[in-house]
């Protein structure tokens, strides 16, 4: 088969270049660009709030970002419910029973209208959460996935993005209730999503070992980054959204900077030997918290990767991790059940 | 309600036959409807790979200046980072004066 000949040949070709060009602007390290600056002093957060009420593993959790619901935010569990919760006071805003059990993410819209939430249904149900009557019932169910949704998030109240076992993400119409763009191209399971500051590109993370950044309206993937050695199961935006964090089951988390296309550092430790499932940057950028497999979050000096602090108290694996978007708590849910708020 | 618990799936279980180790992709079958499906995805790499190769790349010396002037210049406000003083904390309970 000549062609075929032809074509491995010239992606061969493509990949050098690529490589090639990654290197010739590889003018320094990131871990020499910080050589003068001080590291973080040593992070201690307490436990300020514990929210009590699923009765089975917590899997996601995301909070709410408009001025109205910033201390509210919701969180998915294996019992069936998706709960609001009211941090301050932990009150459970809406308890909402769902039809599938077996979620696996959950997301609030950016407005706090709506919710969604999704797992091994391969559906993604949204909820109106101002419905007239007040109660909080299924608005749609997007269903087009061939395999488990892994995560979900809005664009807007009428846009969503979903990621999928079965390698693809998705662009909803939630209106119309279809797909307005399929983003192929990872060769293993779509594990996490993250969408730019500006909402103009997504970050997927997979079982492939790769992180790939998509232009949401270009439909086209623009970016590859390589360099872990197994699964990325979380995934997250640097606060200007010019880099994008990645955590993995290789054991490590890493920083990818979108405008050199290239891995700046790592975030290892020779003690560390679980797979990180979850991770959230603080408000600045400089503090990387990762929730592990071993229980803990380990909290990082972004710039310098070295581990500032531990956040310790769940009784399991720490599933989610999310920091609240004027940055004031960290919260952390896990298969203990419960989710604690940390500052 | 029925499903594996997720403790049990292995992710790793779920990755296609096709694999890109790096290199072109190649399957093991041989019929002429796989050997077609090979060339149309093979085509598509290749496109992607055009894509990706050619956008513009900074310095890593600029993007690592951009990341610390992001992370200083902001740092003040980062209430993770500084710390929170009591009286300041919404999340802190507030403890009861006793009047001695």
């Amino acid at each position: 088969m000549g062609e075929m000949e032809e074509l491995r040949k010239e992606a061969d070709n493509l990949k050098d270049q690529i490589t090639e060009a990654r290197k010739v602007v590889q003018d320094t390290t990131l871990q020499e660009a910080v050589a003068g600056t001080t590291l973080v002093g040593r992070v201690q957060l307490k436990t300020r709030k514990t929210l009590r009420g699923h009765l089975a593993k917590i899997y996601a959790m995301h909070w709410g970002t408009d001025t109205n619901c910033s201390k509210l935010c919701v969180s998915a569990s294996q019992d069936g419910k998706l709960i609001v919760w009211d941090t301050l006071t932990t009150n459970k805003v809406n308890a909402i029973p769902l039809k599938s059990s077996w979620v696996m993410t959950c997301a609030y819209a950016p407005s706090g209208n709506m919710v969604a939430c999704g797992g091994l249904d391969n559906m993604c149900s949204i909820y109106n959460l101002k419905g007239k009557d007040g109660n909080v019932k299924v608005m749609r169910e997007l269903a087009a996935h061939t395999g488990y949704l892994s995560c979900c998030r809005f664009l807007n109240d009428s846009e969503i993005i979903t990621s999928s076992g079965d390698c693809t993400c998705i662009l909803w119409d939630i209106e119309t209730g279809t797909e307005k763009t399929i983003f192929a191209g990872h060769l293993g399971d779509c594990m996490s999503l993250a969408v730019s500051p500006d909402f103009k590109m997504f970050i997927s993370g997979a079982c492939d070992f790769t992180a790939k950044l998509w232009d949401i309206r270009e439909a086209t993937c623009r970016q590859t980054f390589s360099g872990h050695e197994s699964d990325i199961n979380a995934i997250g935006f640097f606060p200007n959204g010019n880099a994008v964090i990645t955590g993995s089951d290789d054991a490590t988390c890493k920083l990818y900077d979108l405008r050199a296309d290239q891995e700046l550092i790592t975030y290892q430790d020779s003690g560390i030997m679980c797979g990180v499932t979850s991770l959230a940057a603080s408000l600045s950028g400089r503090l990387l918290l990762a929730g592990y497999d071993d229980f803990n979050v380990n909290i990082w000096d972004m710039l310098k990767a070295e581990r500032v602090g531990v956040l310790a108290g769940h009784d399991n694996r720490v599933s989610c991790i999310g920091v609240s978007s004027d940055g004031m708590a960290c919260c952390t849910g896990s298969w203990d059940s419960f989710l604690k708020i940390w500052n | 309600m029925g499903g594996i618990p997720l403790s049990e799936i292995s992710h790793t279980e779920k990755l296609p036959l096709l694999r890109n180790c790096g290199r072109c992709v190649e399957t093991i079958m041989s019929s002429k409807m796989q050997s077609s499906n090979n060339t149309a995805h093979a085509r598509r790499t290749v496109q992607q790979l055009r894509i990706e190769a050619s956008i513009e790349r900074i310095k890593v010396s600029k993007a690592s200046a951009d990341l610390m002037h992001y992370c200083g210049e902001h740092a003040k406000y980062d209430p993770l980072l500084m710390g929170i003083p009591a009286s300041e904390n919404p999340f802190k309970d507030k403890k009861p004066c006793t009047i001695l």
